[in-house]
């Protein structure tokens, strides 16, 4: 048996970050899952600056803030960000900001059954195209 | 031929937004504009203040709106009587909504802050001494501060001189001294809770050695049968104090100075203060009793009583004057007193010292306007409901047609009330909800969330029924006290500390600023309308409720454990050939 062991490599990965106020991070990974998204990792983490800026209203934003941090395809970026900004009330003042950043790769264990779908998938799809050429 | 994709979502985002892309240098240009204030328009400030004020304004008409609604809904519905004053309780109800949120509000932002400051900063600073001191005062000051303790001062005027002098003059002449007294009772439990934070201190022997000189002490004040109605006063006031402010402020000094000391198991040590918080203030209680018997006689009692009849309240003694005052007392010295220690022993400033401010009006402010609901909302309605039950099982001037029901039915109807009322009071209790998370965390997810709320609210449940019988019947509070406290006591023997932790302090922790005041209020209105001397004591046996169930199912889970264990050995040697008996040694 040999002890090689196997890595397999995703690229086209985009990484979706959004911080909103404490306690309104639920809503925001619900809205992400509902588009496409396959799972959210979500830190807490305190702002600063921007809200002191505010004044006596800063009373109004929370301090404690959560950060979700969501791995997309490059197909479904634009779907689940748009989804996200939508659930999180973005564009109110003081909800939160969120950004991508493209991801050169990401590895993880993906299930064998999957990786032969993908295969022949593209196998499929290689005679398609000398089909039609 | 070249073929051009569009992607759907493209298209779709299109139709939802009108998207602008602007360069994130002409946001930023100039570095001052880092630090300047942002120009707020109207529009903006609405738009910030909207969500805010919803999720405040919603968490507190949850807490309060399901239980006046019980209590009215069950006033028209098994009793068929109209709710009188309606307009009003719905004004006050609304008072106490908006004063709650205030309050609250007013706690996170101007006084949580002092609290922790003081915790992480007054350690390093000072002596142990001086910062037991400190600790002392402290729970003095929050016991003031506390919404529900001005509902024991309101219990006053209902309790009749000729019947219960003693407690007549507890709670007439001496209403400061009791408040004081029982915060000493809380600040000897912030004390040695911190003494506890820092040496690791097993809360089992603590236990045992407060709640046995309490039970001695109710026993020889149940003795004196012009004494006895202080017992229910003394074991309800120890429900009242731990409330929304001492729980957090205490905890957090608590936890700032053990953290600073680099000891303590931050996940156990947090609980054990609101047990000690409970029990201290029972026995302070007793002991004025005692002192006020010595200091008393009866007849001057009911000679003073007569007096204060004869004479018109002053004008401060009126309201809305008096819950302005009482708020005013009830807040400025703590705050006064933590100022002090900031400025003279730890030579801080605050950081953002005008939400700090603003958080301290709110404080203020939110207390008055509680204060204000306290007599005209939640008392009258509670008292109203509690006058009313006995039309149920037993004839009533002035009710018509009652009895509605025959006595056992009317018995079995009220006590049912009773205790859906604390398990509803009890499951809607956010602070319930956060003991329970951290109850899951802390025994790896073996006593979940849900099996803690709904011990502990049947717990109250079972206790508030008992304490509504105990009022209908008559019962001594003494002898239903001590049986089950000493039950709670070979309870707390036989379980594990984290479980005991738990236990003891769930019961200080569900009796919230809502609940504490229509509870009191309920039972004295039922106490007047069935004749009994005094209507304390519900909120005692609903403190002793959950401190069984919890232990109960503490032990029942850990004995599930263990049987699981043993059937998961039987198998493992029934399916082993080779495994025999003893081999494990081997």
């Amino acid at each position: 048996m040999s002890a090689q062991k196997e890595m397999t490599i995703l690229t086209g990965v985009s990484l979706i970050t959004c911080m909103v106020q404490k306690g309104k991070g639920e809503a925001v990974v619900a809205a992400a899952r509902s588009a496409g998204a396959q799972g959210a990792s979500i830190h807490f983490g305190r702002g600063a600056g921007v809200r002191e800026r505010l004044g006596l209203l800063s009373i109004t934003v929370e301090a404690e803030k959560e950060v979700i941090q969501i791995m997309v395809s490059k197909q479904q970026e634009e779907e689940v960000f748009a989804e996200m900004f939508e659930a999180g009330q973005l564009d109110t003042p003081g909800m939160g900001i969120m950004f991508v950043t493209p991801l050169e790769k990401a590895a993880a264990y993906i299930p064998p059954h999957v990786l032969e779908r993908i295969e022949k998938d593209r196998v499929a799809r290689k005679t398609n195209r000398q089909e039609i050429l | 031929m070249e073929k051009q994709e569009i992607p759907y979502h493209e298209v779709v985002q299109r139709e939802r937004f009108d998207t602008r892309v602007i360069d994130y240098g002409e946001l930023t240009r100039s570095p001052e504009a880092a630090y300047s204030k942002f120009r707020i328009t109207p529009m903006d400030a609405y738009r910030l203040l909207k969500p805010y004020f919803n999720d405040r304004i919603g968490d507190q008409l949850r807490a309060v709106l399901p239980l006046a609604l019980y209590l009215a809904l069950f006033q028209m519905i098994i009793l068929r009587q109209h709710v009188m004053d309606a307009g009003v309780i719905t004004a006050g109800l609304m008072a106490v909504i908006i004063g709650l949120m205030l309050f609250m509000e007013g706690l996170r932002l101007g006084l949580m802050p002092f609290g922790e400051t003081i915790g992480n900063k007054l350690p390093q600073k000072s002596t142990l001494p001086v910062v037991l001191g400190i600790a002392f005062i402290l729970g003095i000051g929050v016991t003031f501060a506390e919404p529900a303790i001005g509902a024991l001062k309101e219990a006053g005027s209902n309790v009749i001189p000729e019947d219960a002098p003693y407690l007549y003059a507890m709670l007439n002449f001496y209403a400061e001294r009791l408040v004081l007294v029982v915060g000493i009772g809380v600040g000897l439990a912030a004390l040695l809770g911190t003494l506890r934070f820092l040496y690791n201190w097993s809360l089992k022997p603590m236990i045992f050695a407060t709640v046995l000189p309490v039970l001695a002490l109710t026993v020889y004040v149940a003795l004196d049968p012009q004494l006895s109605p202080v017992i229910g006063l003394a074991w309800d006031s120890g429900a009242v104090t731990t409330g929304p402010v001492t729980v957090p402020l205490v905890l957090a000094l608590g936890i700032g100075i053990a953290s600073a000391a680099g000891s303590g198991n931050q996940s156990l040590s947090g609980f054990g203060i609101v047990t000690l918080a409970s029990l201290f203030p029972i026995m302070a209680v007793l002991l004025l009793g005692l002192y006020v018997q010595s200091a008393m006689t009866v007849p001057e009692i009911l000679a003073q009583a007569k007096s204060i009849h004869a004479a018109d309240p002053t004008w401060y003694q009126v309201t809305p004057m008096a819950e302005i005052i009482g708020g005013l007392r009830a807040i400025v010295p703590l705050i006064l007193f933590l100022g002090l220690v900031l400025v003279f022993l730890l030579r801080e400033k605050m950081r953002d010292s005008k939400v700090v401010m603003l958080g301290l009006g709110f404080a203020i402010v939110g207390m008055i306007v509680f204060n204000l609901g306290l007599t005209y909302g939640l008392a009258k309605l509670g008292g109203q409901a509690g006058s009313m039950i006995p039309a149920a099982f037993i004839q009533m001037d002035g009710v018509d047609e009652s009895p509605f029901y025959w006595f056992s039915l009317g018995i079995a109807i009220t006590l049912l009330f009773a205790f859906l009322l604390g398990f509803g009071a009890t499951v809607a209790e956010p602070a319930l909800n956060a003991l329970g998370m951290t109850v899951e965390t802390l025994t790896n997810g073996a006593f979940k969330k849900k099996t803690l709320m709904t011990a502990v609210a049947v717990g109250v449940g079972i206790g508030i029924a008992t304490g509504v019988a105990k009022i209908i019947f008559d019962w001594s509070l003494a002898w239903l006290l001590i049986p089950t406290y000493l039950f709670a006591l070979v309870l707390t023997l036989l379980s594990t500390e984290e479980y005991v932790n738990v236990a003891w302090d769930s019961a200080g922790v569900t009796t919230g600023p809502v609940t504490v005041p229509l509870v009191l209020a309920m039972g004295l209105g039922l106490g007047l309308a069935v004749g009994a001397i005094e209507g304390f004591g519900i909120l005692a046996m609903a403190s002793i409720g959950p401190i069984i169930s919890v232990q109960l199912t503490g032990l029942a889970i850990r004995l599930r454990l263990y049987w699981q264990e043993r059937r998961r050995l039987k198998e493992e040697a029934a399916l082993d050939p080779t495994y025999q008996k003893g081999s494990v040694n081997a």
